[in-house]
Formats: C-alpha cells, structure tokens, sequence
C-alpha cells in the first residue's frame, strides 16, 4: 500500500507541474495578457523551473539523490519537449535547440525546490513562488523586439560582372552539406535561387533542400553592385513559424580592381523567440551558415566561367 | 571544457541563472559518464551537514554551497569540482601532500580546489570541510562571547 502511495506521489510530481505550465502557457497564449505571438523569455526560464520546483515538492518526503534529482529533471524535459511538439506544433531542430535550456533551469528548479522543501520556510516558498510569478507577468507584458543583421564576405577571384549573374540567380547547389551539423541532422539547406525577371520588381525564389521556398521581391538592382531583396513569403515550417522572420537579404559587390572582387552577403532577421541571449546564437549561426554555403556556390561558378581552376 | 568556460567565459558568471545553468549540463554529463561521482558529492554533502550548524545552499556560480554558521565552508560544482576556504596556514601545510592545488581563480588566498576523483576521495574531502568547519565555529563562538560582553 505505502509503495502504490509512493509511486501515485511520484508520478503526480511528473504530471502536475506539466499540467500547470500547459495551463500557463494557453492562458498566456491565447488570451490578450501577453504577446501570443511571442516566445518570451519566461516560457524557457520560469515556467521550467516552476517545473522543478512543483516537481521536488511532490516528491520532498523522498531523499532524492543528486543522481536521481538530475535525471527526474532530464525526464521532466523529456516530457515538456513532447507535450511541446504535441500542443505547440514545434518541430524538432527546434526542441533539439531549446533543449538545453529547458533542462537546465528544470534542473535549478529542482535544485532549488529542494533546499526550499528541506527547510520549511512557507514564508522564503512563498516569496520565491511570487517573485517567480511576478516576473512572469511583468515579462509577459513587456514590449519583446529584437532584429539582427548577419554580414559575412568573401573573396571570388572573377570581374563583378561575372559575379553578378549568379548572385541574382543560380542553378542547384550539388555539393554535399558541408560540415554544418545542424543541415547534418535534418536542417533545411539552401539549393538554388531563382528570378521571373532580371529588374527592381521581380520576383525571386530561394529554394530550400525541403523543398520550401521563400518568396522574395527585388528591390534594388545595381548589377554588378547591389542585389537587395525582401522576404515577402515564407515557408509555413514549425521550425520557422512564430520563431524567426528573415525580413531581407542583400548582395554587395566591390571590385577589387584586380580582377578580383568581394562579395557581401546581409540578413536581416526579426527573432520571436527569447532570451535573445540564447537564441541569437543559434540564429547567427544558421544564418552564416546559409550564407557560406550559397556565397561559396556564387564563388565556384563565377571562378569556373573566368577560367579559374581554385583547389579547396 | 570546464577550464575552458572559466578562463574565456568566466566573464559572463554575473548573468543571473547562467552559471547555474552550466552547472546543470555539468551534472547531466556527469551522470552519463560517471553517475558514481554525483553520488560521492551526495556522500560529502550529507556527512557534513549532520555537524551543527551546517546548512547547504545553492552556490551562487552553481553547484552545492555547505555553510556553517551562515558562512560558506566550501562547495561542490556538478563535475565534482571542490572550493574550499581554509586558512592560509592550513592551505600551506596541506598544499604539500600535493592532492590539492590553488584555486582556478583566488590564488593568494586560503581558497582550495580538488576534484573528487574516486571514492577515497570522498573521505579526504569529507576531512578537509571538517577542519575547515572547526575553524569556522571557533571563529564563530569567539565572535559570539565577545559580543555578549
């Protein structure tokens, strides 16, 4: 009897704090409190160590080992990581990035829920529960903007004129991944671009290895100069939706003047996603990486049509 | 990887939560690659705090802080790591047997680090807090008789 009320005990110190931060995050979601649209900085932090916290008060007549602390918090993350992708519909590069982050303040919860159960204090439980929730609150309601340009550039040993061609459009991409991990495990990588018109105006096309595309509007065209073109469409991927927005991407070419040219390539991105400390990372290196592999494309083409043999 | 964090990243420990973030991940990596070591800091931890006085806290750059008389003793991060403060006296003498080295970052100081490599260690570092506990309440009772007078 005493080990079917242990096992209850432990398994409601699993599912109630999950019950309680599904509840949370609809309330949030789907009322006006907060920016529903917004992934803030409170459904990574707080809400996962209220997870923990919940979680040790269930189980604070047990003598729970650091060991065990620490893997009742990996299977907490386990759980939050599928109910994510059941309810929120994230995809799973996504869970893969954030869940790190869920673990880990699982874990400090934990820890935390711990020393607090251990000593007591309803006044110390309190002021920390309330302090928790008041900064959730307090960020809910909080303005959330963060826009980033990525900028990298590259040496391509052709005239601008034979960059530009490629720059505005450029046939599939047939090189393996390269040693980015992330295209490795599943991440759509850019293949090939293409354009209805060579004008400001024209449509273009970026084609994924998903086969999704982003539809783009031509808004500068300086041929052998300034490519800039908005994003006017993106694909309606879990990885993307409600995370990043990519608003505009642009090409700029100099001549070196020795037959050589450099070629810049920008993005600009709009993160829905925070801590902006946390993501950012995530999101530069996606982008660079988006980069490297259609700038070293436009490379090895526009080199190949001036006659230049380049051993990589 | 965690002199690594330390030396370039050490800068970010003021973030609120980061540090005890990595310290997570720390545990998570130990209990996959020598879940025996969380256990052994478990083994510290509950030894000292059956001395009087002794409390165990969250460590402010992660980890478990044991305290005695409200004031740290030493604490554990989650890959076994130890910091301790004894005194200089001690530091020096003990510094000899060549199992402790200065610490990753107060070096002129009575700060210790070790790292609990296997169970024996358990004991020495048990040892360690102990005299540094003594220490602590000696401090701690002279401080008190000379305030009641």
């Amino acid at each position: 009897m005493a080990d079917v009320k242990n096992l209850i005990q432990k398994v409601y110190g699993f599912l109630v704090p999950h019950l309680f931060a599904c509840t949370v995050i609809a309330i949030n979601k789907y009322t006006e409190i907060g920016q529903s649209s917004i992934l803030i900085f409170s459904e990574f932090v707080v809400i996962p160590m209220l997870i923990g916290i919940i979680s040790t008060w269930f189980w604070r007549k047990y003598e729970l080992s650091s060991g065990k602390l620490t893997a009742y918090a990996f299977y907490n993350t386990v759980i939050a990581l599928v109910l994510s992708f059941i309810f929120l519909g994230e995809g799973t590069i996504c869970l893969f990035i954030v869940s790190p982050l869920i673990f880990g303040f699982i874990s400090v919860g934990s820890y935390m829920g711990r020393g607090m159960f251990k000593k007591n204090d309803h006044t110390l439980n309190l002021s920390i529960l309330g302090l928790l929730g008041l900064v959730f609150v307090v960020d809910s309601l909080s303005e959330h903007q963060y826009v980033n340009l990525v900028s990298d550039e590259m040496i391509i040993n052709a005239p601008p004129r034979n960059v530009w061609k490629y720059v505005v459009a450029f046939d599939q991409i047939k090189k393996p991944k390269d040693s980015y991990w992330l295209f490795d495990i599943g991440l759509p990588s850019p293949v090939q671009s293409t354009v209805d018109g060579y004008r400001q105006g024209a449509g273009r096309k970026c084609i994924f290895s998903n086969g999704y595309v982003f539809d783009e509007k031509i808004t500068v065209y300086q041929p052998s100069h300034n490519l800039t073109f908005d994003i006017t469409r993106q694909p309606k991927d879990p990885e993307i939706m409600g995370h990043i927005d990519i608003l505009r991407g642009q090409f700029i070419l100099k001549d070196n003047g020795n037959g050589t040219t450099k070629l810049i390539g920008n993005s600009w991105y709009k993160l829905y996603i925070f801590p902006v400390w946390y993501y950012d990372i995530w999101a530069k290196s996606i982008t660079r990486n988006v980069h490297s592999r259609v700038m070293e494309h436009i490379k090895e083409l526009s080199e190949k049509d001036t006659g230049v043999h380049v051993r990589y | 990887m965690f002199t690594f964090v330390i030396k370039y990243l050490g800068w970010l420990k003021p973030v609120p939560l980061l540090a005890h973030l990595f310290d997570s991940w720390l545990r998570l990596i130990s209990l996959i690659m020598q879940p025996q070591l969380l256990q052994w800091i478990d083994e510290v931890e509950a030894e000292v705090l059956q001395w009087q006085h002794t409390t165990s806290t969250l460590h402010k750059y992660g980890g478990i802080q044991l305290n005695a008389a409200e004031i740290e003793l030493g604490h554990i991060h989650g890959n076994g790591l130890v910091d301790m403060l004894l005194s200089r006296q001690t530091k020096k003498a003990i510094m000899q047997e060549g199992r402790i080295s200065n610490h990753h970052t107060f070096k002129d100081t009575g700060w210790i680090s070790l790292y609990l490599k296997d169970k024996e260690d358990v004991a020495y570092v048990t040892h360690l807090f102990y005299t540094a506990y003594t220490n602590r309440i000696k401090t701690h009772i002279s401080t008190q008789n000379t305030s009641s007078y």
